[in-house]
């Protein structure tokens, strides 16, 4: 038997959630979703556990992944009661409940504690800069083997049992144990959400908005792999160096239009009715995603186009700002932040289509 | 150069010519005081007398209202302006408000007419009914409805192309296209406002697509199918004129609903659905008739009991609001709703979709009053000063509140009401110091 727990809805605010205590349960959120569907109702069902706070329900519950928080259930919602916020609100809040370290929860809900650990790595940078006695070359070095380790010691620690414990919630503890087998034939599932983000399109009209993710994932990936793997920053080899320029503008340029979209589609529904208040639910840490991102190709870009112009030398800085975003991306938004969304949302198709696929065995 | 005003004297002037209004002008005129009423439509009775029946006793709405009406314009304590205009009214002092009218020239003259209709035959142009709410055709010479009072033929000037037919046709030669409108200054003692309220316009939910799909009507339409005046003389479909078996009903179309900016509750659409729905079955025993819901508000005397006595009858009702309506196939409709009761979403067909529409506040009252200011709530209604204790009160001494001006109700409480506002008003006026 599910105990009901009162606190959890004030719990659940602190992570962005405005008013969903509100809904009378009419079903209009549901109804009007264009991704919802028979077989997965949302986001009525999870407006109702969240305010019972039936946390156990909500935690094996994949539905929030599968909301894109296309916005039409809360300007058509008649109690104002924001339902697509409520969603956002849950997968920051399951975020932090897969987070073993538990940071997650931590910087979604405190801005100074997110603003003390960006400025924590400003301060770090500029130390190891110093304990380098601000050699460019040694710099560089070090920046780029950062990277690969980064990515290996943050995959391995963080982002690899946080996946297995949304495993252990979603699948295993509910009892749905899907065939051995099942795990391969639905892989597919689970790199095509990954590199297309397909659902997106469910949301009417969301064409660009799609387009725009899916050069993001594509562009954000390639420039990794330019810098991690063929060493973009300092190879001679023209190609890559072309490439890399391409790749770096794409990203950086796409983020600033993708920003933009999301700001005039939030103003727009903001108009619709008084959920005025709506914008100021945005997290910094959701912000930050994007910005740091800009940021990322922007300064690659610099660097490059610093190190091509032979000024690189005398432009440390530069380089130092381009390795602080770096650092503060690899630490803090890859695996506490925003970016497990985009890897938790892959999963949650991937597990439903296990769970979906075991029901029709049986 | 200004025309002359007639200048008039009365006790009291009701704003407003409905139910509400000719209750406590009738209450007024019995305690023999002089009372004015205008009305700025062709014919007294409000929304009322477009009724098919009444809840919860199923009682014929036309005729309790029609008796009611022609007690109210034979009475000799009453005058009766119809299709006339309160341009301001303005506070003179203790017991005394100064009101300025203008009356719209009706282009009949009214003591010769005899409602004969034959102007309306001879009369070529042809408009929207907007009295049986757009089902059916008019013409631009026409008695407003059959049970109109006063029932006498107006020219709806706007449409009207001069052709001279009517003036030809008309056995009394009552048509004068010379007529002017008519100002008046009226000094009174008191006044009472009962302006009623507007109904929801669901064109602004899209989504309903009213307007768009032919078989989407508003409840009022399907109340003017189901009165005894009705045009068809039995429940047709507009697209195909199909006689409906598979009939829905969408529940706080506009009402308790925040994205709509009406985000309270109309407090008859519940009921009015539930009369309806029992009408439906009468008239077509063989429809299917379904009740989309958020929740029964059945909260008066022998509601729920009418309510039950729905559900007996065989209508059904589903918890769950509508979110879109779309075209199904041969005009029939599509209805997706989140079932509330199990928690899936669900769509349905029907072949006819009657949209409960809301109540929304009429303010035409407040930029009348110049000298002082008719407050309003903050959705607009006029504000009751006091709601509990003196509940026809308002901003302004003297002024007073009766039905729906003041928030939605349904008809027995906007009797109860007009009946408070004139015995206010009598207290009032008769108030020695």
């Amino acid at each position: 038997m599910a105990k009901i727990d009162r606190k959890f809805s004030k719990e659940l605010k602190k992570y962005g959630a405005f008013d969903f205590t509100s809904c009378y349960n009419c079903g209009n959120c549901t109804a009007v979703c264009s991704l919802a569907t028979k077989d997965e109702a949302f986001p009525r069902e999870l407006v109702r556990l969240s305010a019972l706070g039936v946390k156990e329900e909500i935690e094996s519950s994949l539905k929030p992944w599968s909301c894109y928080y296309c916005g039409e259930c809360s300007s058509l919602c008649p109690q104002s009661a924001d339902p697509g916020e409520l969603m956002m609100s849950l997968r920051r809040w399951l975020t932090a409940r897969y987070d073993w370290t538990g940071l997650s929860g931590l910087l979604y809900k405190s801005v100074p504690v997110l603003v003390g650990a960006m400025l924590l790595m400003v301060a770090a940078v500029i130390l190891f800069a110093n304990y380098k006695q601000f050699n460019v070359k040694e710099i560089m070095h070090f920046g780029h083997l950062f990277e690969m380790y980064a990515i290996a010691t943050v995959f391995l620690l963080i982002l690899l049992p946080n996946i297995l414990r949304m495993w252990y919630l979603t699948v295993i503890r509910p009892g749905k144990n899907p065939p051995f087998t099942k795990y391969f034939k639905s892989a597919g599932v689970l790199f095509l959400h990954m590199f297309t983000q397909k659902r997106t399109l469910g949301c009417d009209d969301n064409q660009r908005r799609w387009f725009e993710h899916f050069i993001l994932v594509i562009g954000y990936l390639t420039l990794l792999m330019m810098t991690v793997l063929l060493g973009w920053m300092g190879t001679e080899n023209i190609f890559v160096i072309v490439a890399g320029y391409l790749v770096s503008a794409i990203v950086f340029i796409v983020t600033a239009d993708f920003v933009k979209e999301r700001i005039k589609a939030k103003k727009e529904l903001n108009r619709h009715s008084r959920l005025k208040k709506l914008s100021r639910h945005s997290r910094p840490s959701d912000w930050l995603f994007v910005i740091w991102l800009f940021l990322m190709g922007l300064t690659a870009f610099a660097v490059r186009l610093f190190v091509d112009l032979d000024i690189i030398n005398n432009n440390l800085w530069i380089y130092l700002i381009h390795l602080t975003v770096l650092v503060q991306w690899a630490l803090i938004i890859v695996p506490f932040g925003k970016w497990t969304h985009f890897m938790y949302r892959s999963f949650s198709m991937y597990f439903q289509s296990l769970i979906t696929e075991n029901n029709k065995g049986s | 150069m200004e025309k002359e005003k007639i200048n008039l004297f009365f006790d009291a002037m009701v704003i407003g010519g409905g139910i509400a209004g000719g209750e406590s002008a009738l209450n007024l005129a019995n305690n023999g005081y002089k009372v004015i009423i205008v009305e700025k439509d062709l014919s007294i009775g409000g929304k009322m007398i477009m009724l098919s029946k009444v809840f919860p006793t199923l009682d014929c709405s036309a005729c309790i209202t029609t008796p009611k009406v022609s007690e109210i314009s034979r009475h000799n304590n009453i005058t009766i302006f119809t299709e006339s205009d309160v341009n301001s009214v303005v506070k003179m002092g203790e017991r005394h408000f100064r009101a300025e009218i203008t009356r719209r020239p009706r282009y009949v003259v009214a003591e010769d007419c005899t409602g004969c209709q034959k102007c309306e035959e001879a009369c070529p142009v042809i408009v929207k009914d907007q009295y049986q709410y757009n089902l059916i055709g008019r013409k631009a010479a026409f008695i407003p409805f059959s049970i109109a009072s006063p029932k006498i033929a107006a020219i709806d000037i706007e449409n009207c192309t001069l052709c001279g037919a009517c003036e030809k046709a008309c056995p009394s030669n009552c048509i004068d296209f010379t007529q002017k409108a008519l100002d008046y200054v009226i000094d009174i003692k008191s006044v009472v406002v009962a302006t009623g309220f507007k109904l929801f316009d669901p064109l602004k939910i899209e989504r309903y697509g009213f307007g768009k799909f032919k078989n989407v009507l508003t409840s009022m339409q399907m109340e003017r199918q189901l009165a005894p005046t009705r045009p068809f003389n039995t429940i047709l479909r507009p697209s195909d004129g199909k006689v409906p078996d598979k009939i829905a009903y969408v529940l706080c179309a506009g009402s308790r609903d925040d994205s709509e900016g009406n985000p309270i509750c109309s407090q008859i659409c519940c009921m009015y659905s539930i009369k309806q729905a029992q009408l439906l079955m009468g008239a077509l025993p063989m429809a299917d008739i379904t009740i989309y819901y958020i929740d029964i508000r059945a909260f008066g005397k022998g509601y729920d009991e009418f309510y039950e006595q729905a559900k007996g009858m065989g209508v059904s009702f589903i918890k769950g609001k509508i979110g879109k309506i779309t075209k199904g196939e041969r005009g029939d409709l599509t209805l997706r709703y989140e079932d509330v009761s199990t928690g899936k979403i669900k769509e349905a067909r029907h072949d006819m979709v009657v949209l409960s529409v809301g109540v929304l506040a009429n303010d035409e009252a407040v930029p009348m009053f110049r000298s002082n200011t008719l407050l309003t709530d903050p959705l607009n209604y006029i504000r009751q000063e006091d709601p509990i204790i003196s509940p026809a009160k308002t901003s302004i001494e003297g002024v007073f509140v009766s039905g729906t001006a003041s928030g939605p109700m349904d008809i027995p409480d906007s009797i109860l009401s007009a009946g408070a506002a004139a015995s206010q008003a009598t207290a009032y006026l008769k108030r020695i110091n």
